[in-house]
């Protein structure tokens, strides 16, 4: 049989695309494999392309049993060997193994940074017979054809060993944390509650919920002080504007009062106009992180979907890798070529075209970089099928920020007219834009918006029309959202880009934190305190940010994987001691908490009918089922309850029905597809249904009338 | 001795009614007691009940203030029985 060159790609997606741009036709050919797809194309000679699922090797634990800690030896294995919905990889492996067989050159073309080499690297490794060691690779920022045709034939003679073993160690270091601290945890939880309840924490996970508890606690503990503030408004040209007074809060009601005294139904002069015009430079392209916050404030996504629509239009070729740290575009992507591209999209047209009259297109870059990437940035392509609401936003917002790094700097202007009222000063406040220059193509995202002051001039007299006292109090500080939860973490150097969002996610799943202004449970609240008396060494953010450096270190070579995984584990060993012999003491602490939880998890929303009771997920013990029912019903106040699937599992949701507002319930029962219920028997929805049923029942009774009516 | 507001262990250290958290919520009242008085020369009482009152107050501060209020009227009630 013909040999051939083996390409590795991290999914089936990028294989695919890849496929298409070095096949000399752009037709390779799909075959499957125990529904394991791969592509053949023919060149030079023949490449098959396969993809993997993501990571197909992940850390297994090598002796003992599976809730023993502490635990300091650990392998690479397949992922099915340690997850129990992973059956599929078994064979994804074993299909990837026998192409390796008949392949006498292979190519890693997974994602060029730390889990793409780790992916490539471990497929190498362990399904092709250390194929590693021989093994070329593609380095790509977006799957165009000319750039991957370029990664193609300029290929690096090998693996990026630096990166790999950065990998690696993050890995390892998190998995001996990760097992080593939840193991402990759910094992004196479980010693005490004698029910099994998972807990975890993690390198990063621990300081990030660190963060939230310390803001809950100044929020639980937060007291408001009255302050008074100043509202007025003059007249002018008969219409009203709103003036701010020139001290901005009164500590003493009774100097707020002798102020309102002193000014009601006065006429003022116009003492002063100050006027400033100011630059305000264009943006600084994307990272990952900075796309997260800005689709979060603008459409509410959480980072964890941005990342995801911004995965899906990379591997559409429409975007450029946005796993990145990088705020440059260099030249090389190429400016001239992606506006010409951009340019054929009707809503870019007028835009990408004034920018290609520009004699030097420079961009306005920002301080961060990143090795492996440039910023994100549109690749000029246009999509191929219609992008959903959410990816075409996504799209138009990388889209527009790309296009204004290339504008010029705007200018805005703001006046400051002050009048002097019975001796008091009030000043006007107006701003407007002179000069667009970058804004006009970042125009629908932009916040600011421009107030337009009538004409005035200094010695004019103007009618204070209104003046008011308002009653105000101190607030505490805002509570944290995944965005600035991610933004945050990033501030502090704890995580990685890839890592940040699922972890927020996990916290979430683990019931430690709860609701999008995120509140932290009585649970993360007891498994933090737990954390901090006995394994405080071990989640300080200090050490997650040394080690997230000394990481970067090895990715440089300048420091050695081994040195690091053995100060982890010296590090562990003490705490993991303490935590052994204080198990009762730290069971019980979560005990508590953990019951809470279990309840709070049961509890749906608001009693509709009594308002004053919850309604909860029950079970009845006289008829074994399982209901809706009312807590207010075990005071005898309320009889509300409603039926629920008594297969499968339900859980409560963040979410309430689109047609009714009721909370809405998660089912998930073998052999039918996951759904979400509104149990509200009086939901328009449910009603629309029923109307639609009826309607096909009697069309079917029509069109296919019985056989005594045939008769 | 458990906390007056909730079930966890009071303060041994220095010597509490109350946990550490609600504790530490006692010394925020009084604390911002001193402003409360300065600002608009308000009770003792009054003010524990304009913060237990104020939406923007944290709950363990809330959880303080209502105890001491509900406190003082027991004591208020035992004294009229005697």
């Amino acid at each position: 049989m013909e040999k051939y060159t083996l390409i590795i790609t991290e999914k089936p997606d990028a294989a695919q695309r890849i496929a298409e741009t070095l096949d000399a036709r752009g037709k390779p050919q799909r075959t499957e494999d125990r529904s394991v797809p791969f592509f053949t194309a023919q060149r030079d000679r023949q490449l098959v392309v396969v993809p993997a699922l993501g990571h197909l090797y992940t850390l297994v634990q090598e002796h003992g049993k599976r809730s023993h800690y502490p635990v300091f030896t650990y392998k690479w294995a397949p992922r099915h060997m340690a997850e129990k919905n992973a059956k599929h990889i078994q064979t994804w492996i074993e299909v990837i193994s026998n192409l390796a067989t008949n392949a006498d050159k292979f190519i890693d073309a997974c994602d060029y940074d730390i889990e793409g080499a780790l992916i490539g690297y471990t497929i190498l490794k362990h399904a092709c017979n250390d194929k590693d060691q021989t093994a070329t690779r593609m380095k790509y920022s977006t799957l165009t054809e000319d750039e991957l045709e370029k990664s193609y034939s300029e290929q690096m003679p090998h693996l990026d060993y630096g990166m790999i073993e950065a990998g690696r160690t993050r890995h390892e270091v998190d998995w001996l944390y990760g097992i080593n601290l939840s193991r402990a945890l759910t094992t004196a939880a479980n010693r005490i509650s004698g029910r099994y309840t998972t807990l975890s924490t993690g390198r990063v996970q621990g300081p990030a919920l660190r963060f939230l508890v310390t803001r809950e606690r100044s929020i639980n503990l937060f007291v408001p002080t009255p302050y008074w503030t100043i509202t007025a408004h003059v007249e002018i040209n008969g219409a009203n504007y709103p003036v701010d007074y020139q001290t901005r809060l009164f500590e003493k009601k009774a100097d707020a009062d002798a102020v309102v005294e002193a000014c009601k139904g006065k006429t003022g002069i116009v003492d002063k106009i100050e006027e400033k015009t100011m630059q305000v430079s264009p943006p600084v392209p994307f990272d990952l992180g900075s796309l997260q916050t800005e689709a979060y404030s603008l459409f509410g996504y959480t980072p964890r979907r941005t990342g995801q629509i911004a995965e899906r239009l990379y591997l559409e070729a429409l975007i450029s890798y946005p796993r990145t740290s990088s705020q440059k575009l260099p030249p090389a992507i190429n400016y001239k070529m992606i506006l010409n591209g951009l340019s054929q999209e009707p809503a870019y047209k007028s835009l990408a075209s004034e920018l290609l009259q520009k004699e030097d297109l420079k961009p306005k870059e920002g301080i961060k970089e990143d090795p492996a990437h440039p910023a994100v940035y549109p690749t000029g392509n246009k999509p191929t099928r219609m992008l959903e609401e959410a990816e075409r936003r996504i799209w138009d917002l990388v889209v527009r920020r790309f296009l204004a790094v290339f504008g010029d700097a705007g200018v805005k202007q703001s006046m400051k007219a002050a009048v002097r009222v019975n001796g008091h000063y009030f000043y006007l406040r107006g701003r407007r834009v002179l000069k667009e220059g970058w804004m006009r193509f970042y125009k629908p995202y932009l916040r600011s918006e421009e107030v337009l002051l009538p004409p005035i001039k200094e010695g004019q007299t103007v009618q204070l029309a209104s003046i008011a006292r308002e009653d105000r109090f101190t607030k505490p500080p805002p509570r944290y959202n995944p965005s600035s939860l991610l933004k945050r973490m990033e501030a502090e150097s704890i995580g990685t880009k890839a890592t940040r969002a699922d972890i927020v996610e996990t916290l979430y799943n683990r019931r430690y934190i709860t609701e999008e202004r995120i509140t932290v449970t009585d649970l993360g609240f007891d498994v933090t305190e737990v954390l901090r008396k006995h394994a405080s060494p071990v989640i300080s953010v200090k050490l997650t940010r040394d080690l997230e450096e000394r990481m970067e270190r090895i990715q440089g070579g300048m420091e050695k994987r081994e040195t690091v995984l053995v100060e982890a584990v010296d590090r562990l060993k003490p705490v993991l001691t303490t935590m052994k012999q204080q198990e009762t003491t730290i069971g019980q602490a979560l005990n508590e908490a953990i019951k809470k939880a279990s309840i709070q998890e049961r509890i749906i929303g608001s009693c509709p009918n009594c308002h004053t009771g919850k309604l909860m997920i029950l079970f009845s013990r006289r008829t074994r089922k399982r209901f809706i029912g009312c807590t207010n019903y075990f005071k005898n106040a309320c009889k509300t309850s409603f039926p629920l699937p008594q297969r499968g599992t339900v859980k409560t949701t963040r979410r309430t029905c689109k047609a009714c507002g009721w909370p809405l319930l998660f089912v998930r029962a073998v052999g039918s597809r996951p759904w979400n219920l509104c149990f509200n028997t009086a939901c328009p929805r449910k009603e629309e249904r029923r109307k639609r049923l009826e309607m096909q029942g009697l069309q079917q009774r029509s069109s296919n009338p019985t056989s005594e009516q045939v008769l | 001795m458990k906390c007056k507001v909730c079930s966890r262990e009071a303060q041994t250290q220095p010597l509490s009614r109350y946990c550490e958290l609600h504790q530490k919520a006692y010394e925020s009242l009084l604390e911002k007691f001193e402003a409360w008085k300065k600002a608009s020369n308000i009770e003792w009482n009054d003010y524990l009940l304009q913060v237990a009152k104020n939406q923007l107050t944290g709950i363990w501060a809330k959880e303080v203030a209502e105890s001491l209020l509900s406190e003082q009227h027991e004591d208020a009630g035992s004294k009229r029985n005697i």
